[in-house]
């Protein structure tokens, strides 16, 4: 709720605006009836051709001004929608991107993606009774003072007799919804059937089965075609007595007003405007109605979003996260929950290495000569993981850099000091400039040299734009060596201090990793690289190689050395073709 | 890329033309009772306008009461006959919606793999999801709302023609600038629609990924770059909604400013003849309000034209895939022997240089053929060509002497199977995984195939063959699905494997597991592996190196390492000290 106000509160004029078109449209519609029972009482029943041209005239242009303020309410309210939307879109942005690493383990990507799909339109869209919604209200008010001042009793009728028809129709409108929503989620389940049938096609090429999967739909489809049909057969009665409810209460009024005529209490003018006015009403009363289920609903959804914003990022120890007061979230009183004090208050720890300095794992008991190329052969992919963690401060850990215990560094420091490459780091969509350079403001040459590294020029000549081409998000289309080499060439475009490669050419072919072996030794001469991985030819490459078996470095010495010395270690990197081998 | 086809105005008219007359019963039937009802709906103004005619002539109360009795009959006459009136139309909806889904999903499958890779799967996931939906829900919900609307209308201004022909030509009056905005309109609205909804998929997209790619994020200090990257999205849907509400304002402002011009050009009129006694009071009053009542049709009609315009587009994008002539079916029904030739193929993908420049290669049944060479050489491209998924561009390749694109597809399919490094858990049971490879085979030679490729966690399953996997399901890891894969290869039983880089999208040590997986499948068959990790090529009996699209090395691993060209080079790189020992 408050969040909601916090969105009212940030446009007040246009809100203000709005408010008022509401009122004078919603209150505008009841002219036309007016003017038409006027022009009939006035005009046609008198034969007064003056009077008749008269108000005719004020139909015409009563139709203008209503457009005019029409127009004007639905402008003014998409305005208030979309600025609400643009600024949850924001908030939600600026919070996502700082949360960090912890993100997809506190949160689901689909619940993200619903939040930023449904959650925020629904949260906008309650906006909407700020405008129409308090036009409403007025309309109603001014109806009823005009049907009072034709008959009290006409007007009491009335007055109650709309709202309890809206009241019973509503829920029936409810429940037409639901029916629809159960149908609505079967139909979801056969469109990602014929989904999942266009992205297998391939795999149903390599191995056939295409009549069996054709069949298999057809049976689904004719299962929701059934219940369509139940649908149907519910909603359409739902939807005829939606219709009949107001048109039999219709009736009674025209009958209650057409009985006070023949009695003379009312002129049959007033018998057409009643008519009209009843007709009229439904407007603001269907709008309240509806205003009040989308309360309901933006607030659920206006809740979701403010969780999403409290989420905080994982103690990793130390100072230095930075958490920018200027962003909205910061002003709202939620994002200041107790216990979660902002870090950037923590005093200061310990001054990082002034440059290049050992990095040391006491957990393994590895150690990482600054400027050297260090291969860590790992038998145990998630031990790999776990001591990459560490050493990137991703966890708190007792590792150590140049003697400064690691988890007492600023953390924006370390991040821009030390970079953790993954194995499955995150393509993000943009052009392949976007994707490599991204947030550096910088030449092509930076760029092509990092992608001859990564030996990945050939991926980018084989696109139809090269750099400007655009790629989707995860690089789909590419292939998996290809995605992996543009991943190491983003890595070496850093030119991080600290680079910590995990397993990154694992889906290359062996003359293409042959290559970039060697040339990532020569691209990062003279600076810290640490390369976890099993492949002979990254490690041949290695200054020093560290062995680490059951989470303990076992060994190390040269590739050659320990590829002699230490069985375990030249079965681990021969990947058991050795004994083929001999 | 060729996208795939589109269907032209006249293919789409005619493609409707025979939904139509398909169900020309239930349409029938439908528009029958939908204008009864309208009819009925017609009464209750025309009352209206007969009872001011009696007030005003001192009529009595007993009467009032009677023609407000007729009033509510009207109402329920009415209610009652949409009601059937909706609910067949519902069926015929429902009826046709699903024919075309089904119709639409059979041609997707029988499409060629090499139509569908060329124009992106893309293209293809958009049509099957967004246009088939669209199509859907302009049959069943738009076409219906459109048609009563246009059925309301009829009668309405039909029954002011019949109050008085000078009232009904008044009436008109007000439509023709009706008419000219909505043209405008509709020229431009389905792009600017387009635009809009493209625009806020993409910033939901943007949020999504963030999210996703949230430690990367982190990692690479993108935090800002996101920001940006979003505030962009932010402005370009501002932008589009800008534009939408542009074309709406001018819309809306002059349909609803022409909405009181009937009305009040009747009241004129109607105030003429009303005077030289040619229409009585209660008449005009009558055509005023058909007129007012007429509005909320139109309305509705307007609202939902420009939906009805984009369900023609998607539909035409439905029925595109329909004009690519479906995978011809072969000319022999079954291959009379495993030997695999290869003459002189040459291959470009459409009209691009050749990438496979003449290749020469014979594999002998149960033969190991490994097939290695730098990234672009032409190893996937030939992979493609063993398999009959592509054609050679000039050369032959046959297998028992027979051209492999010559045999039928489903045959070729079960007789030379090609493994990918993509794979592909469908939505349904473990037994649906499987079970399309071998539709013959038993549950427990399921259970002992994916017991050969070593998938051990199918154990761990709660329900067995029965355990739903994918989409919301059991997930399984990228070892687990290729395992799936493989269980399928043994159950289909190929006499021929082309493996192309089938682990290699694997991290290290599930890539282990997998092999081991796959050396099970093996067993007894001819393969041919396009390989990036060495061993896989010193395993085989032969070794061929691909490179620049020619095959520059062939023979035995010894004799390629004796022989001392790239192929030893790499292998000394790869096994240094073992050589020199």
């Amino acid at each position: 709720m408050r969040y909601l106000w916090w969105l009212v509160r940030c446009q007040p004029w246009r809100v203000l605006r709005g408010s008022l078109l509401g009122t004078a449209w919603m209150i505008g519609l009841s002219a036309r009836p007016y003017l038409i029972a006027r022009a009939v009482d006035d005009g046609l029943r008198t034969g007064d051709t003056r009077a008749l041209a008269l108000w005719v005239a004020a139909i015409v242009v009563a139709g203008v001004g209503l457009s005019y303020l029409g127009i004007m309410r639905h402008r003014t309210m998409t305005f208030i929608r979309e600025d609400a939307k643009a600024r949850s879109a924001e908030v939600l942005l600026r919070h996502l991107s700082r949360i960090g690493a912890v993100l997809p383990r506190r949160v689901g990507a689909g619940e993200v993606s619903t939040i930023g799909g449904s959650d925020i339109d629904w949260t906008a869209q309650v906006l909407t009774l700020t405008g129409p919604g308090v036009g409403a209200v007025v309309a109603y008010g001014v109806i009823a003072v005009v049907l009072w001042s034709i008959s009290p009793m006409l007007a009491f009728c009335v007055l109650v007799g709309v709202p309890v028809v809206g009241l019973v129709v509503g829920p029936l409108l409810r429940r037409l919804e639901r029916a629809e929503s159960v149908y609505r989620r079967q139909q979801g389940a056969l469109t990602a059937r014929s989904g999942d049938i266009v992205a297998g096609l391939r795999v149903l090429a390599g191995v056939g089965g295409r009549d069996l999967f054709a069949r298999r739909y057809a049976a689904r489809s004719q299962e929701l075609r059934a219940e369509g049909y139940r649908v149907g057969a519910v909603n359409s009665w739902i939807d005829a007595a939606t219709v009949a409810i107001p048109g039999l209460f219709l009736a009674a009024v025209v009958w209650l007003t057409a009985r006070m005529a023949v009695t003379g209490d009312v002129t049959i003018g007033e018998l057409v405007a009643v008519y009209g006015y009843v007709a009229t009403l439904i407007v603001p009363v269907w709008f309240l109605l509806e205003g009040s289920h989308q309360l309901i609903r933006g607030r659920v959804a206006a809740r979701r979003i403010a969780d999403l914003l409290n989420v905080t990022p994982d103690d990793v120890g130390g100072p230095g996260r930075r958490w920018p007061d200027s962003t909205p979230e910061a002003r709202r009183p939620e994002a200041r929950r107790p216990g979660s004090v902002p870090e950037a208050r923590r005093p200061p720890g310990p001054a990082a290495p002034d440059g290049p300095a050992d990095l040391h794992d006491p957990v393994t008991g590895l150690t990482v000569r600054a400027g050297s190329l260090t291969g860590v052969a790992v038998n145990d992919p998630a031990t790999a993981v776990a001591l990459a963690d560490r050493l990137g401060r991703y966890v708190v850990s007792g590792v150590t850099w140049g003697g400064v215990p690691l988890r007492d560094v600023a953390l924006d420091e370390v991040r821009a000091r030390i970079l953790v490459a993954d194995h499955d780091s995150y393509l993000f969509a943009g052009t392949l400039r976007d994707i490599l350079g991204a947030g550096a403001d910088d030449d092509d040459e930076r760029i092509g040299a990092a992608l001859r590294t990564a030996s990945a020029q050939d991926v980018v000549d084989a696109l139809p734009a090269g750099l400007d081409t655009p790629i989707d998000a995860r690089a789909r289309t590419l292939s998996g060596g290809q995605r992996q080499r543009l991943r190491l060439a983003r890595a070496l475009h850093r030119e991080p201090e600290v680079l910590i490669l995990i397993d990154p050419t694992s889906a290359v072919d062996a003359h293409t990793e042959a290559r970039i072996a060697e040339r990532l030794r020569t691209a990062r001469a003279g600076r810290t690289t640490v390369l976890i991985a099993t492949s002979p030819l990254l490690l041949g490459r290695a200054d020093l190689v560290a062995h680490v078996s059951a989470g303990r470095v076992t060994g190390t010495g040269s590739h050659t050395d320990l590829f002699d010395s230490d069985p375990a270690y030249r079965h681990l990197v021969a990947r058991g073709s050795e004994e083929a081998y001999r | 890329m060729s996208r795939l086809p589109v269907a032209d105005r006249a293919t789409v008219r005619r493609a409707l033309r025979d939904m139509i007359s398909r169900h020309r019963r239930a349409v029938g039937v439908v528009l029958a009772l939908h204008s009864a009802a309208a009819v009925a709906g017609l009464a209750p103004p025309w009352l209206l306008g007969t009872i001011v005619d009696r007030v005003a002539a001192g009529a009595g109360v007993a009467t009032v009461d009677r023609l407000a009795l007729a009033i509510a009959g009207c109402v329920l006459v009415s209610a009652l006959l949409s009601r059937y009136a909706q609910y067949a139309g519902h069926r015929f909806g429902e009826r046709a919606v699903a024919e075309l889904r089904e119709q639409f999903v059979s041609r997707t499958l029988g499409l060629p793999v090499s139509v569908v890779e060329r124009a992106g799967s893309g293209d293809l996931a958009t049509r099957s999801s967004v246009d088939v939906s669209t199509v859907g829900s302009t049959v069943r919900d738009v076409v219906p709302t459109i048609v009563i609307a246009t059925v309301q209308l009829t009668l309405l201004f039909g029954a002011v023609f019949l109050l008085h022909p000078l009232l009904g030509l008044a009436a008109l009056a007000g439509l023709p600038s009706i008419v000219a905005v909505t043209r405008w309109y509709l020229r431009r609205a389905s792009s600017a629609y387009l635009t809009e909804g493209a625009a806020a998929a993409e910033l939901t997209e943007t949020l999504t990924t963030t999210a996703e790619g949230a430690r990367t994020v982190e990692a690479l200090r993108l935090a800002d770059e996101r920001v940006r990257h979003g505030t962009t999205r932010v402005t370009l849907v501002w932008r589009a909604r800008r534009a939408t509400l542009a074309l709406r304002t001018v819309f809306f402002s002059v349909v609803e400013a022409s909405y009181p011009l009937p009305v009040a050009m009747v009241l004129l009129v109607g105030g003429y003849l009303l005077a030289r006694d040619m229409v009585s009071l209660g008449a005009v009053v009558a055509a005023a309000l058909y007129l007012q009542q007429a509005i909320d049709p139109l309305d509705r009609l307007l609202q939902w034209t420009e939906q009805a315009q984009r369900g023609f587009a998607s539909y035409a994008r439905v029925l595109g895939v329909g004009m690519v002539p479906p995978e011809p079916p072969g000319t022999t029904a079954s291959s009379p022997g495993e030997r695999l030739v290869v003459r002189g193929a040459r291959f470009s993908y459409s009209d691009g240089p050749d990438v496979l420049h003449g290749i020469d290669l014979e594999v002998q049944p149960g033969e190991r053929l490994a097939v290695v060479g730098p990234s672009g050489a032409g190893k996937s491209t030939l992979a493609r060509l063993l398999a009959g998924i592509d054609a050679p561009r000039q050369g032959v390749v046959s297998i028992g002497g027979c051209p492999v694109t010559d045999l039928d597809p489903a045959e070729r399919r079960r007789r030379i199977a090609l493994v990918t490094q993509e794979h592909h858990v469908f939505i349904g049971s473990v037994r649906d995984n499987l079970s399309f490879a071998a539709p013959d085979a038993s549950d427990d030679q399921m259970r002992a195939a994916l017991a050969t490729v070593g998938a051990d966690w199918f154990a761990a399953l709660p329900d067995d063959l029965d355990t739903p996997l994918g989409d919301g399901a059991r997930q399984l890891g990228a070892a687990e699905a290729q395992q799936l894969a493989l269980a399928r290869l043994v159950l289909a039983d190929p006499h021929t494997l082309i493996l192309d880089e089938a682990t290699a999208a694997l991290d290290p040590s599930t890539a282990r597991r997998t092999e081991r997986a796959l050396a099970a499948v093996l067993s007894g068959r001819t393969v041919i592996a396009i390989a990036h990790r060495l061993n896989t090529a010193h395993d085989a009996d032969r070794v061929a190196v691909l490179a620049d699209g020619r095959i520059t090395e062939i023979g035995s691993h010894d004799e390629l390492v004796a022989a001392g060209g790239a192929y030893a080079a790499l292998w000394r790189s790869w096994h240094t000290r073992v050589d020199e020992r």
